[in-house]
Formats: C-alpha cells, structure tokens, sequence
C-alpha cells in the first residue's frame, strides 16, 4: 500500500478499540507500556488523574480490559515502568512519581516509597519559631518577623510560615498552638521522572530513575538501594524531560524549563551545558534519533541539535495539547506523534508532516509501542476520558516527501539553453566594465523623468487642468460623456458639489475648441446653485463640420463669474465623426 | 466416494492435500497441528514457528501436507508465497485477543484478495481457538468481527475449539476432508 495523503491517516491505521466512556484522565507523562507479567504481552500502565482532587488510580490494561487498578494517594506527576534489578523473569516495576514521593510498584503491589531529602530551612526563620515556642514572642510580633525575613532571605520561608502569613489575626493563635511544636520543614515536590539506564543499554537492563523537582534539581536514583547518586542544578524549575544515554558511560539529559529555556545535562558537569532559548513555551519534547523535536505554545513545533543548534521550525493549525514519540525500531522508523486541539493528532518527520488522524475528542495523552502483542500500537487517551488504540498496519508505509513549500520540481529540470553569441559576450563584457557608468546614466534619467512628471503635475494644479478642483471655497469634481456617432455629438458633463454641506454658487462653464472642425449650440452654460453631494448634469450639443474623418480635444473649463482662472479643467477627445463619412 | 478412492484407501495409499495454516502469531496454528498429529509423533513443548515449518497428518481417506507458518509480523510476507500450493487453508483466531481482532481481519482481507486466491474456490476452515480462556469471543463473534459472510464464493466453515484440550478441531478437519472430496469428485 502506497501512502495516499498527508492531510488523512491514508488507512494506515487499523481501529482496534475505542472506549470513549474509559474515564481515563492523563497526561502522556504518566503512562507507558511495560511486560508486567513476563509472558511477552505488554500492558498499559497509567497514573490516572481522576477529577484532579480525587479519584486519582493506577490503572492497568490488558488488550481492551481493565486488568487492575489502585488508589493513589496523590496526583501522579509522572510514571515510568523500569527495571529495578537483575532477577528472573524481568518484570519491569512502575514508578510513580507524586508530591515529593516515588513510590514503587513491583508486580502490582507496593514495594519501596521513597521520599526526597528535605530542602534547607531558614535559620532566622527557625529562630523566630523557636522563640514562640518559647513563649516569648506573640502571634503579632512573629507576623512581623517573618515579613521581614521573607523580604531579604536568599533562602525562602517554609510553607507553615507561608501559610501563617496569610492568616487572617483572629485565626493566628489557633495556628501557632496547633504548629508550633512541630520543627519546620521544607519540601519539595517532584514535576517530572524519567528513566537512564545504569551500565548496559539493553532493553531489560536496569535503570537509573532520573527526577526533576520545583526546586531546580535533578537527581539520579540508584535502581536499587534509591541513594541520589548525582544532583544537577537547574536555572529554573524543570517540566519536561528526556533522558539518554548509560549512567556509568555517558549521558544526556534534555530538560525544559519553565522559564521556557531547554537545558542540556552532561555526565561530566553538574551545571547544563547547553541552554536552547526559546521564544515561546515549550509545552513537549522528543527525542528523536539525536535531536530533539520541540512543540511550542506559539504552535509551532522545532528541531534542534544535542547541542541546541536549531534545525527547523514548522507552524501548525492549532495549540499542542501533547507530544510523544513514535519509534518502530524493525522498521527503522522514527517520528514525533502531535496531538492538536482541533481534534486531530499529526505524525512528523522532522519538518515533514507525513499523516493525519482525526480522533472524535481532543487527544491528552499519546503513547506509542509495544502493546500486548503487537509493536506498532497507537494508544491516546482523550480530554473527555476516553480510550483509543490503533495498530499500524504491517503494510502502511510513509512517504518522505518534503511537504514544505519549495522549488518546484520543475526547476531542477535542465533548459536547453542556446550558446553564447559573440554579441552577447562583448555586450556582456560591456556591461560588466562599464556597470557603474550605466547605472549612473540610468538614475539620472530616472530623476530626470522624476522630475518632469513632479513639474508637469504641479502646472496641472496650479492652472486648475485637472478635473477635480480641491480650493477649499469650491470643492468641484466633474466628468463628461460623449454620445452619439457624429456629425452631432450629445456632450453631458456631470458636475458635483464635493464639499460637505456648503452650497456652491455664480458658476459658469465654457468650452474651447477649434471652431474650424466643431460647432456648438451654446459654448457658456450658467450652473445654477449646486447643492452639496448632488450630481448635475448638464447637456449641450457638438457639430462637427469636417468630413475629412479627423476629431480634436474639447476643453471644458468651470468659472468662477469675475475670475478669469478657471476652477478646473476637462480635456473631452472628441470620437472621429462616423456619420459624416457614411454620407 | 469414488471407486478408485475405495480402492486407494483399502490399499492404504491415501490422497496428498496440501493445507496451509494460517493466522497470527500466538493463535494456536502449532499447538493445533500438533494435536492432529498422531500421538506418538506429538511432541511437549511448542515454542513460537520460526520462519514456518511442515507437518504432516491423515485423515480416514487424505493425508494432509501442512504448511505451519509463523504469525509474528515479520514473517507473515511468507505466506503468499504457499498460496499457489495450498488447496485448503486452515485459519487460526485467538479469540481471546480482541484488541488484535482488527489485524486478523486485516490479514484474512489481504489473503482473500491475493490474486492466487481470490478466483480459487478454495475451501477455508477457521478456528477460534482459545475458547477456553475466560470472556473469550464466541465463534459467532468472530465470524461476525472478521466479516466471514462477505466471503460467498468459497466454502468456509468455523468451528470454537480448545487447542489444549484437543475440543472441536475433529468438527473442522471432517469438514474440510469432504469438501476437498467433493471437489476432487
Ligand atoms: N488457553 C489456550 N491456550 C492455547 C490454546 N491453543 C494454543 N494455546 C497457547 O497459545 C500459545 C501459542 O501457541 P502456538 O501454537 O505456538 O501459536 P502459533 O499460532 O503457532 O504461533 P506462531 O508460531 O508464533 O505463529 C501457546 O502457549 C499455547 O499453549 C487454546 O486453545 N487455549
Ligand atoms: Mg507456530
């Protein structure tokens, strides 16, 4: 099967199951597809969100069944399934990352919960505790401390003192007697997971959990023992990552921040080496192959470089409501899967656009892989809780046409050019020594015809030749017609009052021609008042009395009664009089 | 049955058939052929089909040459290759398998129109296998998923079996032996 267009999914797709009633509620970072069982079928592990404040689940699918789920007890920030150890048979355990937690799962059932380490707390803030713990400070005294110790500390106030702070002062009492005793703490939460595998890249070795916190850091885990084995630190918070590479040999790892910068991790630096600025948020982020593709809140979406040159950039028809990889390694194919808020979910290589699914809601989350038993699994879910699995068809092949507007193909075709004359080479010789004498000569030609038109213009305004008077006293404008086909002319000239309410007044129109070629009726016509906006014709009747078959120019010309200048001027070119030669 | 049938099964020599045992990966084709197979030649374990391999079994009156090909993805380009030779073909369907129902239809489609196929008034036997396994698909199901009434210009027949346990696949083998019989006669 050819593919067909890049604006549909050309049926490459088969539709293996659609629950639009799943209630599921997820982000992409918090699923993936892992062989929990070992019998080489592999499941669809998510951290369901619930209602945002309840409801929250670690879900699991089999084919198109729920096949387990247990409360979580917060939201999930992220969840990845890895292997945690070497023994047999390799079941992968889940990782779920929520508030300052991970916690473990090993075949389903909670193993380890691991917690990060507490940050610094301020010491004058812990002061400040200490003495109402001792009694000698009142609620209203410590509310003014800590205002002062929040305005200069490097080190930022605990949330028990951030919460104190916004107490109304009939609340403070209560406050400080439930709290005080405890000692002050401060947390951090976790915003994103992923995985580094530590020494081998198989697909079953053991990995590494790498984790992103609000408070600007990176860890690595150990996979066994959970000791932080490396902290990075970060210029802001981190909200999205990918991770390559071995632990123990060499890695990487591309973070986007939300100071909307991406940041690049290396082994050898505890700092990022790389710093990909960005003009407008990133709101996802793939690897693919080396680079990385970027989906901006701008709608576009970005190549860049591991070391943070950019590639490209492609504008798309709507915001992005998610990203994900698209990687078939039998195939040798690799692309980004962009789910659209127009409902559709677009496939990209590279710039590329190479097909189009259209999905009945608006896609949250995307994840392609292995799932059950088949490699090539599109599984999305979507805004309304739904589910959605397709299945690449065995057959389905994407064509690398380079979709972006370029040069025609027809450009590339050769010409049958003639040879060179000697005229054309001497002329081009020419040109080629004499290139600045010609191009002087041509711009003083060229402000020389500039300046015969600006003259010329200026003698038409100035003697009123133009039909269109502007004097602000008598704003004119006037056109003429000619009917018939001669030897008698019908002449109508159609004059209108342009000014916006005054009336205009003691006009006259008078016409100048040869006297040996026509013959007019009347040659001074009186304009009675002209009412402002109001179109006035006025008729009057030519004669032409040479039969030699030649015409001339009427001019027309306003008056103003007692001024010799006319207002404006009409140039009427008469038609050869047809009626004459007839005879 | 014909005199020279009679004949031919009183000596002992029975008719070659050529059948080729279609389907995914991970249906039952192998076990299933397995249990057609006498018992002394049927053998534990069966592991995933490599490639495909060929088995032989008899019936009262044929003896079956059958081509057991791989289901897994890569393989299944294999197929089309055999179906010059096939003059029956046994279709293996996990109906446990749902998700994966779209994909055996997939194939199945692609089978019928191959041009080696689609003017043949080759007899196909399906087998939803796997009917033991909890909310398995019934046999009616499956034929109604893979759409098996749009197929009216050859004769089909399914049969729900349990490959395990050997349930249902007599049902299906006597079908296709008399209707390669009444297609020879
Ligand atoms: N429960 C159950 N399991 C079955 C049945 N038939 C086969 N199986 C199991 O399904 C698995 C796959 O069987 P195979 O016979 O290898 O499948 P296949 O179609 O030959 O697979 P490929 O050779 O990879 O194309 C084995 O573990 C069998 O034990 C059945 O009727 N019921
Ligand atoms: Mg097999």
């Amino acid at each position: 099967m050819s593919s067909v267009d890049s604006s549909t999914d050309g049926g490459r797709w088969l539709d293996a199951h659609y629950d639009p009633v799943a209630g599921l509620y997820t982000f992409s970072s918090c699923v993936d597809l892992a062989d929990l069982s070992g019998d080489g079928e592999s499941r669809l592990v998510v951290g369901d969100l619930g209602s945002g404040s309840s409801g929250m689940k670690l879900k699991v699918y089999r084919g198109t069944a729920l096949m387990s789920e247990s409360t979580l007890l917060d939201l999930p920030a992220g969840l990845v399934a890895f292997f945690m150890d070497l023994h047999e048979p390799r079941i992968p355990a889940v990782a779920v990352a929520s508030g300052p937690c991970i916690y473990v799962y090993k075949n389903l059932r909670p193993y380890f919960k691991f917690t990060l380490p507490s940050l610094e707390v301020n010491t004058l803030e812990q002061d400040v505790w200490q003495q109402v713990r001792e009694g000698q400070i009142d609620p209203l005294t410590l509310k003014e401390m800590l205002e002062g110790i929040r305005k200069k500390a490097d080190v930022p106030l605990s949330v028990r003192s951030l919460r104190f702070l916004s107490l109304e002062p009939d609340d403070m009492d209560e406050f400080v007697q439930l709290h005080k005793q405890q000692p002050i703490r401060r947390q951090t939460v976790i915003t994103c997971i992923g995985t580094l595998k530590k020494s081998t890249a198989d697909e079953d070795g053991v990995s590494c959990l790498v984790i992103g916190t609000e408070s600007s850091d990176v860890f690595i885990l150990d996979p066994e023992a959970f000791i932080i084995l490396s902290k990075m630190r970060l210029p802001a918070a981190p909200t999205m990552m990918d991770v390559t590479g071995q632990f123990d040999v060499e890695f990487r790892i591309t973070v986007a921040c939300r100071n909307g910068n991406i940041y690049i991790l290396r082994r050898e630096s505890d700092k990022p080496k790389y710093c990909i600025e960005l003009s407008s948020h990133p709101v996802g982020l793939v690897r693919v192959g080396k680079n990385v593709t970027v989906g901006c809140t701008d709608e576009s979406l970005q190549g860049f470089t591991q070391k943070g040159k950019r590639l490209w950039k492609t504008v798309l028809a709507a915001p992005i409501t998610t990203m994900a990889a698209m990687d078939l390694p039998t195939r040798g194919f690799q692309a980004v899967l962009v789910g659209l808020a127009n409902c559709e979910v677009q496939l990209y290589r590279d710039k590329n656009l190479l097909s189009t699914i259209k999905t009945p809601d608006v896609v949250t989350s995307i994840c392609f892989g292995r799932y059950g038993r088949e490699d090539g699994t599109l599984i999305m879910t979507t805004k309304g809780g739904g589910l959605m699995v397709k299945i690449l068809k065995r057959t389905a092949t994407f064509d690398d046409r380079d979709s972006a507007p370029g040069p025609p193909l027809a450009q590339s075709v050769r010409l049958n050019v003639p040879k060179k004359t000697k005229l054309y080479v001497d002329q081009t010789l020419r040109e080629r020594e004499n290139g600045l004498a010609m191009h002087r000569a041509f711009q003083m030609d060229l402000s020389r015809l500039r300046l015969a038109a600006a003259k010329a213009y200026v003698k038409a305004l100035e003697s009123s030749l133009t039909p269109m008077s502007s004097s602000l006293t008598e704003p004119l404008k006037m056109n003429a017609v000619v009917q018939g086909l001669g030897p008698s002319f019908k002449l109508t000239l159609n004059v209108q009052n342009t000014a916006a309410c005054r009336p205009v007044m003691n006009l006259a129109i008078s016409f100048l021609y040869d006297e040996s070629l026509y013959r007019m009726r009347n040659s001074y016509l009186r304009i009675p008042l002209l009412v402002p906006g109001l179109i006035y014709p006025f008729e009057t009747f030519v004669e032409c009395t040479s039969d030699k078959g030649i015409s001339d120019i009427i001019k027309v010309f306003i008056l103003h009664e007692g001024k010799s200048c006319p207002l404006l001027t009409a140039h009427i070119n008469m038609p050869v009089s047809e009626g004459l030669m007839l005879n | 049955m014909g005199l020279f049938d009679k004949l031919a099964a009183w000596l002992g020599l029975k008719k070659e058939v050529n059948v080729l045992c279609l389907g995914l990966d991970n249906s039952g084709k192998t076990t299933i052929i397995n249990r057609l197979k006498p018992s002394n030649a049927q053998v534990q374990d069966i592991v995933p089909t490599i490639g495909f391999s060929i088995e032989k079994f008899k019936t009262s009156s044929l003896s079956f040459t059958v081509f057991d090909m791989s289901g897994q993805g890569r393989y299944r380009n294999l197929w089309e290759h055999y179906y010059k030779e096939g003059q029956a073909i046994i279709f293996v369907i996990d109906s446990a398998d749902k998700l994966r129902m779209v994909v055996a239809k997939e194939e199945l489609d692609t089978l019928l129109n191959h041009p080696d196929i689609k003017h043949r008034r080759i007899p196909i036997l399906f087998f939803a296998n796997k009917m033991d396994v909890r909310d398995a698909l019934s046999s009616v199901k499956v034929s109604q998923l893979l759409c098996l009434e749009n197929i009216k210009d050859k004769p089909w027949h399914i049969c729900a079996t349990d490959a395990l346990k050997g349930e249902g696949l007599q049902e299906g083998v006597d079908w296709l032996q008399d209707q390669i019989k009444t297609m020879r006669t």
